[in-house]
């Protein structure tokens, strides 16, 4: 099975919120109680039950008027994923032929240290069943040939979903009809993501949407430095106390010592 | 147990009981630990029904009971090792004799400096590993800095691993007859001699009991 991306064209994207449900049918989500904060955005984030959220953001223009920003938000599925780094449990988190980044709900144990070095932010927690849950690319549909639910349902063709190369050439040549501040964002980040967005504003006019998202230093610090020097620290401590018994030899106390 | 003929008593039975508690629950913190930091140890989590929910929750219940029994250990030999005299550098000056042959190993009390640095250093990775511990279980900080308290309690895998491999050969191998002190307490007075000159002079002057 060849990499997959979805692409994210927000330019096109005109909040219908179809891809919200889709999600939620496909993946037997329910719905869930929510609050009225004066915008549309609903719910307010990301949740253990919605996987996937179109963020508003209302940015007002030197003329006076005011203009929406809609972004899907959900899992970017890195090609090399901070959570799975992080996870504790073989095979909790996994990788499919596709490029999705799964969570096995099954082998979860509710540690929540995928939630906190995500750079994105995108495992939620869930207290009551004390699982994280986050989109998994619809793994399931992909992996029959089928498209993401989301994909699959958005009318003005806002998500496509397709052949890696194939996508990212396509994100290129939106980017560039579009003009102006128009970026791709995603192929650049943690050896290149497999969710893609075409934005038609600068990334930092967008709701939670990370500049230069990376792992963080501090999980390469964990995982790739102390976590191997224990091993060597517990090693030289063994290899050490074994030279020091056959040269130095071991303290004896005086012999008939009253 | 009465005390044996030509024996020093060395270690009281809360002393002994505290340390079993602190080894015991040490010992337990590494296997699940390292059951959980290393993929290719995940075994570990066999022996537990439950696999590694249950393996990473006695973990954390674990951590509580070692971090109060270090409590305990405060009282038993703070007094004792949370300081540092003019004896003592003179002790760091030939490495108590450990390392080369040196002609006269300077006396120690009831600790030597080694063993004071030891506790204090515990003292320090004691009070970093519970407080990461605690935040890595209930994880009420921002993602920001939650991150950093995995890298803090891995520092503290990397320096109380090195630790218990050295503190375990110093009390076994490297130091015949030392291993009694945590079994029924009591050392010949030539160990004494050998390793607590002062504390010996104290004890047999009735100056402290043990």
């Amino acid at each position: 099975m060849e990499e997959k991306v979805m692409l994210i064209d927000v330019s096109k994207c005109t909040a219908c919120r179809g891809c919200q449900v889709a999600c939620k049918q496909w993946n037997r989500l329910p719905a869930e109680k929510t609050q009225q904060r004066g915008t549309h955005q609903n719910p307010p984030d990301l949740t253990p039950t919605t996987w996937n959220l179109i963020r508003y953001t209302e940015l007002p223009t030197k003329n006076g008027e005011m203009r929406w920003l809609f972004r899907k938000d959900n899992c970017m599925h890195c090609t090399d994923p901070a959570c799975q780094r992080a996870c504790p449990v073989p095979g909790c988190i996994f990788k499919t032929a596709e490029g999705a980044i799964v969570i096995d709900q099954e082998k979860c144990i509710g540690c929540e240290y995928c939630v906190n070095v995500c750079p994105f932010k995108i495992p939620q927690f869930d207290p009551a069943t004390k699982k994280v849950y986050k989109c998994t690319l619809c793994w399931d549909r992909i992996s029959q040939g089928q498209i993401p639910a989301c994909a699959k349902t958005c009318a003005p063709g806002a998500v496509t979903f397709g052949a890696k190369d194939k996508m990212i050439a396509q994100a290129y040549a939106r980017a560039k009809t579009l003009g102006g501040d128009a970026t791709v964002y995603g192929d650049k980040f943690v050896q290149g993501t497999h969710v893609v967005y075409v934005l038609p504003e600068k990334v930092r006019m967008y709701e939670k949407m990370v500049v230069n998202p990376s792992i963080p230093v501090s999980v390469y610090l964990w995982k790739d430095f102390l976590k191997p020097l224990s091993v060597l620290a517990i090693g030289a401590a063994l290899v050490g106390t074994f030279f020091h018994y056959i040269i130095k030899g071991p303290k004896r106390p005086e012999e008939g010592g009253e | 147990m009465a005390k044996p003929k030509n024996l020093i008593l060395s270690s009281t039975v809360f002393e002994r009981v505290v340390h079993w508690v602190l080894a015991g629950s040490c010992l337990f913190l590494f296997l699940t630990g390292f059951g959980l930091m290393f993929h290719s140890l995940s075994f570990i989590a066999n022996f537990f029904p439950g696999g590694f929910y249950v393996m990473k929750l006695l973990h954390n219940i674990d951590g509580i009971i070692f971090g109060l029994a270090f409590l305990f250990a405060l009282v038993a030999w703070g007094k004792d090792t949370l300081y540092f005299d003019e004896e003592d550098k003179k002790w760091f000056r030939v490495m108590g004799g450990y390392l080369w042959e040196v002609e006269k190993v300077p006396e120690a009390g009831k600790f030597n400096a080694g063993q004071k640095l030891f506790f204090m250093t515990l003292f320090l990775f004691w009070f970093i590993m519970m407080g990461t511990g605690i935040f890595m279980w209930f994880p009420i900080f921002p993602p920001e800095l939650t991150r950093w308290l995995y890298a803090l309690h891995a520092l503290g895998t990397v320096v109380l691993g090195g630790f218990l491999v050295i503190h375990f050969y110093l009390g076994t191998y490297g130091n015949p007859g030392t291993f009694q002190v945590m079994g029924h307490g009591f050392v010949t007075k030539g160990w004494a001699k050998k390793h607590r000159a002062k504390w010996l002079r104290d004890v047999e002057a009735g100056r402290r009991s043990v």
